[in-house]
């Protein structure tokens, strides 16, 4: 019966995929004309071959330093977020100290904070540190985070307890049951954090525009921009430059797809 | 708390990231006896290597003052600027323009020339412009004029003579009738809203009208003569030979001139880099004086160099000021940068491109007039744009615009 | 939370153990915590304290800050560019949530059994999810090009003569929440399929047995089941949006020259005026309380939310 209904879907959902998937298409093509030929009317289908505006980005961005600095800032926000927001969700799922469920709700209430509140007193926190215009800049304030705090919170909640208790009678400590026991045991949480902090930091615009302001240590996002202040609306330009910088996201995602997929998913879903 | 927060940062940085930080400081060298070194901000990446041999050239002559040439790009040049104005670390000389020195002169920020020095080498409007209550502030480094860059090859096409040296707007608008296009998409020029300097502004002057009081009180803008030169633009695009706004928007005039939509582009000297090195328009394009309204006139600006109030160097400093507002330094200028402003010392500029007639720039001077200014010009810009946007789309008819602009600029005015 | 009455009785076994262990885990409780208590303190929770005071002075050209009472506050209430700009965020906020019911559709469509080619439907839905904002806008920014973008090439192509979508204040606001919802959709997808992979199948096959269609079992047992995760979408989504800031950021440009946009009136957020003010303009005080009033807004749509929950939700 359903044969002729599943062609129906796939017809819904070839379309929906085309409209999804045509647009990079057409970024691609026009990055590879040149302006007039982008700018012909009927639209040719055909690229030109025009690689110039690929040296136009270049010439223009320092991409090497913006894509390490790219780099260097996710893997650093990965690294602390997976590591102190895990410490922290652990202490709060497991450990008991006074001040525990208040001081989770001041971790929350940042979350109910939105984050344009911090900008200015962080511009000026990274101004009188002299911090303006540093890889610490993009850094440090990422290192922490509520929400990484709350995903994995509910992970170690639902993680079971005899692992840990068998740990404990044998003598561990907090740190060594932490380390060893809860660590691997949440080891999906670890990844969907560390996933969505990657797609965050490499696609975060706000807060690197306005700290770090010398093109030689912007990240891709905010050098993007700045590639729009110098060429307007020379889209061929403009396209090229757009692949360039959001290119390595979307491998990585077409390698780790499964893993991309399952990180956003634990987010709605409660640990 | 201040403080605290500081403190835990920087215990937090020291923690973390040990030996990224160490940077933070730059390292107090060159203090040692006599030796001085002095920080120059400027923000044109492509004048950076000939600022530098300025620089040597400089250290050359003055062995014991060294010059660390700081290059910010243009759109965060006077954000950081203020902020490091406002830190106390600003450079020691660094770039001026025209809507910002009067900012920095009444707030103290930079420091008035005190040595009689002859002005008479560098055109006296941009002189003028560096002058805040009857002090001179800056030696002008560099100058511009407009022109009107035009597309021969579409000149050609329809049959259209090049614009004389003597035109009038009379002659404008018949050629600009005569080069629209429609059914090849092809407009006469793009009636740009965004660049003042080189559109409205002009024609306002040369409609005999005026953008500011010469005292900087009250806005020009209800000036019926004024209006008249707005209107030479809305006009352009009511008879569609302007591309209208929203065409404009999508697709800057810069652009529709290099794709071969726009058979003019009114643009500066400085234009000269962009399309003697752009694909399309290198071998197509040259360049007339704008058209002559009631009066001649071309809007004039130029970068000047001026000294920190705060600097720890006032002497060194004036030194490498005046060294920069040499002819020694303007012929080295002229061979490799923008339009030096010292008299007498642009013609390396002009037969760098024989084949373009760069002497219109600097036969304009002579009846050019100053940018338009006052203490908070950044105010009014933004207001210029608010209320012009609208007689652009021709939502409103341009007096009511200007009228409601002039009304908005005069408030801004009254709270300098 | 619930859990921790699940956690009681196994703590009150271990309490009763020995004395030492409370007190040294504690101090490892607070340790655990101190690296992001810390870091939270200092770059989140002071600063929001020090954005509410800023938001009652005026700041100078050159630094330096002084006390104006409510200053701020008049001239927000006053200022036509905040009106417009908190209701373009709430109109793009508002259109933003067909979104849901799109993604809802699809991912229902994904969950068929049996379907071939799910993996190659979910990565062109997710290609947009992982792009760069930036890049994003500035494509899209060309393909809403009034005289050569695609979407009036192909629009030309059956004889219609599209708008300048982003330069006319009829189409720019839609033109807007279209890719708001392009580029969102992907992650709402994954996050519905995660929701629909976990309602229990038994459910179905006895809706199967009663004779119930796909579309009735769709209707009555897959949504009132996603409707707890559809809440957790709408609240997020309705955040997001009002948080609006790099599509319109790259599309207008900023500072003077995105002024000259025709429909700048029809896509400034609070967030881009927001940026402005503390940035291009410095004009601190004034950002911090325009700010303030981002966070009452968002303060008031969720708990308007959460009061709606009510009625829409099913919790089983």
């Amino acid at each position: 019966m359903s044969e002729r209904r599943a062609y129906g879907v796939h017809a819904v959902l070839a379309a929906a995929s085309l409209a999804m998937v045509a647009p990079f298409v057409w970024q691609v093509i026009t990055s590879l004309k040149t302006l007039s030929g982008a700018t012909r009317v009927p639209p040719t289908l055909l690229p030109e071959g025009r690689w110039d505006n690929y040296a136009k980005v270049f010439d223009l961005l320092p991409f090497g330093d913006q894509f390490l600095n790219t780099v260097i800032m996710a893997a650093g926000r990965v690294a602390g977020q997976v590591l102190f927001c895990s410490m922290a969700a652990y202490a709060f799922a497991r450990l008991r100290f006074p001040g525990r469920n208040v001081l989770f709700g001041v971790f929350l209430s940042v979350l109910m904070v939105p984050p344009q509140l911090f900008v200015i007193p962080q511009y000026q926190i990274m101004s009188s540190l002299g911090w303006l215009n540093s890889l610490q800049a993009i850094i440090v304030p990422g290192l922490f985070s509520a929400f990484g705090v709350f995903l994995l919170r509910q992970f170690f909640l639902g993680l079971p307890r005899e692992l840990e208790e068998a740990a404990r009678l044998d003598g561990a400590g907090p740190v060594r049951i932490y380390w060893s026991v809860m660590l691997p045991l949440a080891r999906p949480g670890l990844v969907a954090l560390a996933i969505l902090t990657l797609l965050w930091a490499w696609n975060d615009l706000f807060w690197p525009l306005v700290v770090n302001t010398d093109p030689e240590k912007m990240t891709l996002s905010a050098g993007l921009a700045a590639l729009q202040g110098q060429y307007q609306t020379d889209y061929p330009v403009l396209m090229a430059g757009s692949l360039i910088a959001s290119l390595p996201v979307i491998a990585v995602f077409v390698f780790l797809q499964r893993q991309f997929i399952q990180g956003i998913a634990h987010t709605g879903t409660k640990g | 708390m201040w403080k605290s927060a500081r403190g835990g940062a920087a215990l937090l940085c020291a923690a973390l990231l040990a030996s990224a930080c160490g940077g933070g400081e730059q390292a107090s060298t060159g203090a040692q006896a006599g030796k001085v070194t002095l920080s120059y901000g400027v923000w044109d990446a492509t004048q950076q290597a000939v600022m530098q041999e300025l620089a040597a050239e400089f250290t050359r002559t003055h062995p014991n003052i060294a010059v660390n040439v700081q290059l910010t790009p243009w759109a965060d040049y006077w954000t950081k600027l203020k902020a490091a104005v406002s830190g106390g670390s600003a450079p020691d000389v660094f770039w001026m323009n025209g809507p910002n020195f009067q900012l920095y002169a009444s707030n103290g920020v930079i420091k008035p020339i005190e040595e009689q020095v002859d002005t008479s080498v560098y055109p006296k409007q941009l002189v003028d412009l560096y002058t805040y209550e009857g002090k001179l502030y800056g030696l002008p480094k560099d100058m511009d004029t407009v022109g009107v860059w035009y597309n021969k090859t579409l000149f050609d096409a329809a049959k259209v003579k090049y614009p004389a040296d003597d035109w009038t707007w009379a002659d404008f608008k018949k050629t600009a009738a005569e080069l629209t296009d429609p059914a090849k998409g092809v407009y006469a020029v793009g009636a740009q809203l965004t660049s003042f300097q080189e559109y409205q502004y002009n024609t306002i002057y040369q409609a005999g009208g005026h953008v500011i009081s010469p005292d900087g009180r009250k806005s020009g803008y209800d000036d019926p003569k004024t209006i008249e030169g707005l209107k030479f633009w809305t006009d352009l695009i009511a008879a569609k030979q302007s591309p209208d706004l929203k065409t404009m928007t999508d697709t800057a005039p810069l652009q529709l001139f290099e794709a071969g939509k726009l058979a003019m582009y009114w643009g500066g000297s400085w234009d000269v880099a962009e399309f003697t090195g752009n694909d399309y328009t290198k071998d197509k394009v040259d360049v007339a004086p704008l058209p002559k309204g009631e009066k001649q006139a071309t809007i004039i600006h130029g970068v000047a160099n001026v000294m920190s109030a705060r600097t720890e160097h006032p002497a060194e400093a004036w030194e490498f000021v005046k060294f920069l507002g040499s002819e020694p330094a303007a012929d080295l200028l002229g061979k490799k940068g923008p339009t030096p402003a010292y008299d007498g010392t642009q013609s390396d500029w002009v037969a760098a491109h024989p084949e373009l007639k760069l002497q219109v720039f600097l036969d304009a001077v002579a009846y050019a007039v100053p940018y338009p200014v006052s203490k908070n010009t950044a105010a009014w810009q933004e207001a210029e744009l608010t209320h012009l946007t609208r007689a652009w789309t021709g939502e409103v008819p341009i007096e009511q615009a200007a009228a409601d602009l002039a009304a908005g600029m005069n408030d801004l005015l009254a709270k300098e | 939370m619930t859990t921790t009455a699940r956690s009681r009785p196994v703590r009150a076994a271990h309490a009763a153990k020995g004395r030492r262990r409370p007190r040294t885990e504690a101090l490892w409780g607070y340790a655990f915590i101190a690296p992001t208590g810390l870091g939270l303190a200092i770059f989140y929770l002071w600063p929001v304290l020090q954005t509410a005071y800023f938001s009652f002075t005026e700041w100078g050209a050159f630094g330096g800050h002084t006390w104006t009472g409510l200053d701020n506050y008049t001239r927000l209430l006053g200022d036509p560019e905040v009106g417009r700009a908190v209701l373009n965020t709430l109109t793009y906020t508002a259109l933003g949530l067909v979104g849901i019911p799109l993604a809802i559709v699809f991912a229902a469509l994904l969950n068929r059994q049996g379907l071939r080619g799910v993996g190659v439907y979910r990565t062109a839905f997710f290609l947009p999810v992982v792009t760069m904002p930036v890049a994003v806008a500035m494509l899209w920014r060309w393909l809403y090009n009034g005289d050569y973008g695609l979407v009036n090439q192909l629009l030309a192509a059956v004889g219609v003569d599209g708008p300048n979508w982003i330069a006319d204040p009829a189409t720019a606001l839609y033109a807007l929440v279209v890719v708001g919802v392009w580029s969102s959709i992907g992650y709402n997808l994954i996050i519905f399929l995660a929701g629909m992979q976990a309602i229990p199948k038994e459910l179905y096959e006895a809706a199967a047995m009663d004779g119930a269609s796909r579309v009735t079992q769709f209707f009555r047992i897959t949504l009132p089941m996603l409707s707890p995760t559809a809440f957790f979408i709408s609240i997020v989504s309705v955040i997001g949006s009002l948080q609006l800031f790099d599509l319109v950021f790259v599309m207008t440009g900023s500072g003077q020259s995105a002024r000259a946009n025709p429909a700048y009136a029809r896509l400034q957020t609070v967030v881009q005026l927001f940026y402005e003010r503390a940035f291009v303009t410095d004009d601190r005080g004034y950002a911090a309380a325009i700010v303030i009033a981002l966070l009452v807004l968002i303060a008031v749509l969720t708990m308007v939310q959460f009061r709606l929950q009510r009625k829409w939700v099913h919790y089983v």
